[in-house]
């Protein structure tokens, strides 16, 4: 097999870890707009703690490549948000806003997935003998992300099914990026720290625009903000192990 | 300059600059609620901000310490918060004019730094540049959370030179910790991995449980997830320069 082909693989097996994200929500059957907050404040801790985790990545290349992806990153939240707005949004049973902030975190986790599937790339290019080692590392590490993206979407009505298949395609971005990044890791390697910041700025602002705002109004202060801070240290802790 | 005494004089800068607070009142006795939701986002991105560049840190020591140090950090801002009961305090009203209130809003306020000084002491440890920059990250973050406080005790007829002096007293306390922080981490380095963790973790908490909520209902949600952000970034791109 090509080393392309391996890279391609190893990249489609992360894709699909991100799926079992979608498992914890199995056991969950009721819908209440309290669950809906918590489920938004776990998410965001996991946002921002995997944030954090980007940011000191891009910051190694250059801490004003990583700020000018990130305010890029921003701006297409702001404009895919605007974009979403035109349009009377379905998502699988839900309508209107509800249905707006499951695209978007759909969108947002996709774009992320982006420039990690470059980081796979240039960490290839670095010779394959380390390919298991860190298509384990990216496997693991997208189960959390799944389940981000699980949390916001089965709140609102979607199956497990559709939480696993959604997973998954947020992911996808990651074996298609990897073989181009791994073919000219060169040219990639100077990207990086952009597509860093990208993905770390548009993850937070999506947690601070959209998540946070919905969980504050839906569940008292101190039960969202205790959520989101251990999420947030248990991801940094999570990120430091991989 | 001996090294404790940097960490007296640049804490002492970081509390001092909470008397700047109550400067945009003087141009407006009554702000609108928007200020106070843009000065609140504007602190909790530079908090947010410092909360990174301590999770960034490069240590040897194990994480595993510093992760039990942040949910340390977490549960003792919780605990604080739910003994005084000020858990859901509200730090927007500025037509409550209760005593009561007014004592909460300062002592909440008194407890909120405790983890600011925390986070210098421990970053001093890590080295002076990190340390400055910490203090003076927390320096700047303590002005716009004196506006606040100041627009609270304005509506209650406290006047303004009175207002900055509340808020210096209020972070007075800062001082304290972040000079006692600094003596027992360089005393004892095997408390550097906790003393980080607890402030990551306590700053985190308090972004999340006092800062933010509110200035979401003051200004738009679109307007406080920008000024949260940029003062972030502004934090991460210092931090960057000052490692």
């Amino acid at each position: 097999m090509s080393p392309a082909a391996v890279v391609l693989m190893y990249g489609l097996i992360t894709a699909l870890a991100t799926g079992l994200g979608a498992l914890p929500f199995a056991f969950v059957r009721s819908v209440s707009p309290r669950l809906v907050a918590y489920a938004n404040a776990t998410a965001s801790g996991l946002m921002l703690g995997a944030s954090f985790g980007l940011v000191a990545q891009g910051t190694r290349f250059g801490s004003w490549q990583t700020v000018t992806g990130a305010t890029v990153g921003v701006i297409f939240i702001l404009l895919t948000q605007r974009i979403l707005g035109l349009y009377d949004i379905q998502f699988g049973r839900a309508r209107g806003a509800g249905a707006r902030r499951m695209v978007l975190m759909v969108v947002v986790m996709t774009a992320h997935s982006f420039s990690e599937g470059v980081a796979v790339g240039v960490a290839f290019g670095g010779g394959v003998t380390l390919a298991i080692v860190i298509t384990a590392a990216i496997a693991v590490h997208n189960v959390p992300e799944g389940l981000a993206i699980s949390a916001v979407l089965r709140p609102r009505g979607a199956s497990v099914l559709a939480c696993a298949g959604w997973s998954i395609v947020s992911s996808l971005p990651q074996p298609l990026m990897a073989v181009p990044a791994f073919l000219f890791v060169e040219a990639f390697r100077e990207a990086l720290p952009y597509g860093i910041g990208f993905a770390a700025g548009a993850m937070v602002f999506m947690v601070l625009v959209e998540l946070l705002p919905e969980a504050y109004g839906q569940a008292r202060k101190p039960t969202v903000a205790l959520l989101v801070s251990l999420t947030m240290v248990a991801m940094v802790l999570f990120q430091r192990y991989l | 300059m001996d090294p404790t005494l940097t960490v007296l004089l640049y804490s002492s800068v970081a509390a001092g600059m909470a008397g700047l607070g109550p400067l945009p009142l003087a141009w407006r006795h009554r702000p609108p609620a928007a200020w106070i939701g843009w000065a609140n986002a504007l602190a909790a991105g530079l908090m947010l901000g410092a909360a990174y560049a301590l999770t960034a840190v490069d240590s040897d020591h194990s994480a595993v310490v510093g992760t039990v140090g942040a949910v340390l950090g977490v549960v003792f801002v919780y605990s604080t918060h739910a003994a005084s009961r000020t858990s859901d305090l509200e730090l927007n009203r500025l037509d409550e004019t209760s005593p009561e209130y007014g004592y909460k809003v300062l002592l909440i306020n008194t407890l909120h730094s405790a983890p600011e000084g925390v986070a210098i002491g421990v970053a001093m440890v890590v080295s002076v540049p990190f340390g400055v920059f910490m203090a003076l990250s927390i320096a700047v973050h303590n002005i716009p959370e004196a506006t606040v406080l100041s627009a609270i005790l304005a509506s209650r007829g406290v006047k303004l030179l009175e207002a900055a002096g509340l808020a210096i007293v209020t972070n007075v306390g800062q001082i304290l910790l972040a000079v006692f922080t600094y003596a027992i981490v360089e005393a004892a380095p095997g408390m550097r991995m906790w003393a980080l963790g607890f402030a990551v973790g306590s700053l985190v908490y308090l972004v999340m449980v006092q800062l933010l909520p509110e200035s979401y209902r003051q200004a738009g949600q679109t307007t406080i997830a920008l000024v949260t952000i940029v003062s972030m970034g502004i934090v991460v791109l210092l931090g960057g320069a000052a490692p």
